[in-house]
């Protein structure tokens, strides 16, 4: 990937970002601080016009491009944020997990953790609203809907760094 | 000159200001709109009606100096010569076929109507010089800034910048020094020695101008920018050099420090209101009557001019910078506009009392000639593609 730099005298910098062998991201910066964005589909093709950013926004969004504004965790369990403190997450059990080998029932994940199992996946199937009866095995996905606390907690309990309590 | 009043100077702001909004109304540039609104309310429309005229008094006058000052010394400011020696070959090659295209018709021009040679070297550069401004904004707003063509436009207008500093020089030193070649010796003499003092003063002084606004606090960093930059083009005014050029020179020392982006940040409210000043100023003391009597000189002018532009705009694109045929045209449409430094030439003309030509015809033909050729530029530049079809070698 290379970036090609030129002035712009009089207006600013233009930086040229090479996203394949045709495609250019042109992104001009202006003396006043204004960002433009352009798309260069090919070459010898005029730059369309993408959107514009005012320095203060251009910034923010370039930190957050960066990873430094807000920082994506990599964890095993994928979530989705449903509000502020309520997710959805996606935890796999682990063979020395306390859950292994226990039903839903005897869990007792909801009034322990207070999360909700909403299905689970094991192999190619997925096991929607699994009744209390339903035995958790190593190796299942559990979807789960709960509060970042509660499903923090429940990340150790599937990966058998914690036992269950109550 | 007349007393002017508060009521008078906020009057003029308030007609600057509507003019700007009817430009972005309509979306053309500010400058042709600026000069009409001026030759709208002067005593020569509005007062001709009775009217209360705004009139041209001495406190307009200055603030239009300023204008012309904070102009050409953000021409300084934007001009390094690093950027110079690094495009040196292909900028040099594009200005000076822009030069050699467009200043000696210009010239022709008014020698073929019977104008001295001093004269003709006016109009020359009044023909020969585009606008930076709006042709930079146009560039802007319609998007080829990111393409390849905006290279060559704006690196011809780079050595433009450079070539009308130095063109401002002779001229003021010839005309302000008695207007004839001959008898200009002593005042060029002057100036070139005024001249060779600030260039080294720029050349040496990098770490003078780098102290010197070396301030924590906003409003003094201003203060000091704005004082050294009146100070030196007013002493030069004052020993007959061109306060244009003087504050081109004062920019171009501010050019290598590390102030330049706070610099331009700051001061380019200042400019633009200045500038509007000394547009609307220009408008003022503009008479219709003596443009209309410029009409045919200005058909002839338009009707020589625009094509050169074109042509020496086309040949640097499609020569010096390798562009295809499209391309190479939308370069010759955006060289058409002229402006700012027209009738900076114009107005430094017009103020230094030689013959009828210098005094009326040629600052009358300037502000008719700037109007057209700004907004006939605008409109080439938005019918490029179009005209594009008639160029061989074009799909």
């Amino acid at each position: 990937m290379t970036v090609y730099e030129a002035d712009l005298p009089g207006v600013g910098k233009k930086f040229e970002v090479e996203l394949d062998d045709e495609t250019r991201l042109v992104i001009i910066i202006h003396n006043t601080g204004k960002r433009e964005l352009f798309l260069r589909r090919e070459e010898g093709a005029d730059a369309e016009k993408l959107f514009e950013l005012t320095d203060r926004l251009a910034r923010q969004v370039g930190t957050i491009m960066e990873g430094a504004y807000f920082q994506p965790i990599r964890t095993d369990s994928i979530d989705t944020v449903l509000a502020d403190d309520t997710l959805i997450e996606w935890s796999k059990v682990q063979e020395g997990s306390p859950l292994a080998g226990r039903t839903l029932a005897e869990s007792r994940l909801r009034q322990a953790l207070g999360v909700s199992v909403i299905a689970i996946q094991r192999g190619e199937e997925t096991l929607t609203n699994p009744d209390p009866e339903t035995e958790i095995r190593a190796e299942d996905t559990l979807v789960v809907l709960g509060s970042r606390d509660a499903c923090r907690k429940l990340d150790d309990v599937v990966a058998g760094d914690a036992e269950l309590d109550g | 000159m007349a007393e002017t009043s508060l009521l008078e100077i906020g009057a003029m702001f308030a007609v600057i200001a509507l003019a700007g909004a009817g430009a972005h109304r309509l979306g053309v540039s500010v400058i042709p709109l600026y000069i009409v609104a001026g030759i709208l309310v002067n005593d020569a429309v509005l007062g001709a009606v009775g009217l209360p005229a705004i009139r041209d008094g001495e406190f307009v006058t200055i603030v239009a100096e300023l204008g012309i000052v904070f102009l050409l010394f953000f021409l300084g400011l934007e001009f390094s010569i690093d950027r110079l020696i690094e495009g040196r070959d292909r900028m040099t090659r594009a200005g000076a076929l822009d030069a050699a295209l467009n200043f000696p018709v210009g010239m022709a021009l008014g020698l073929l109507v019977g104008w001295s040679l001093t004269e003709a070297f006016v109009l020359g550069g009044i023909v020969y010089i585009s606008s930076s401004a709006v042709i930079t904004k146009s560039l802007i707003d319609l998007g080829w800034i990111a393409n390849p063509e905006s290279e060559p436009m704006l690196s011809t207008l780079v050595f433009e910048d450079l070539a009308i500093a130095f063109y401002l020089a002779v001229l003021s030193a010839v005309v302000l020094g008695g207007g004839d070649l001959m008898g200009a010796v002593m005042s060029v003499g002057t100036a070139m020695a005024f001249l060779l003092v600030l260039l080294a003063g720029v050349a040496r002084g990098d770490a003078l101008f780098e102290r010197y606004l070396a301030v924590d606090s906003t409003e003094l960093f201003i203060l000091r920018a704005v004082a050294v930059t009146v100070l030196v083009a007013g002493v030069a005014l004052a020993i007959g050099v061109s306060e244009a050029v003087a504050a081109f020179f004062v920019g171009m020392g501010f050019s290598e420090t590390a102030h330049v982006e706070k610099l331009e940040r700051l001061l380019v409210p200042l400019r633009d209101v200045f500038a509007a000043v000394f547009f609307f100023w220009i408008g003022l003391t503009t008479d219709p009557r003596l443009v209309a009597a410029t009409a045919a000189l200005l058909a002839l002018a338009v009707a020589v001019t625009t094509p050169t532009k074109l042509l020496s705009g086309y040949l640097t694109g499609r020569r010096y910078y390798g562009l295809d045929a499209t391309r190479s045209v939308r370069v010759g449409t955006g060289m058409v506009t002229r402006g700012e430094f027209s009738l900076i030439i114009a107005a430094l003309v017009a103020g230094a009392g030689g013959s009828a030509v210098l005094a009326e015809t040629i600052p009358a033909f300037a502000v008719g000639y700037v109007l057209v050729m700004s907004v006939l530029g605008t409109l080439l530049m938005q019918y490029a593609d179009s005209l594009a079809r008639f160029v061989p070698g074009t799909e």
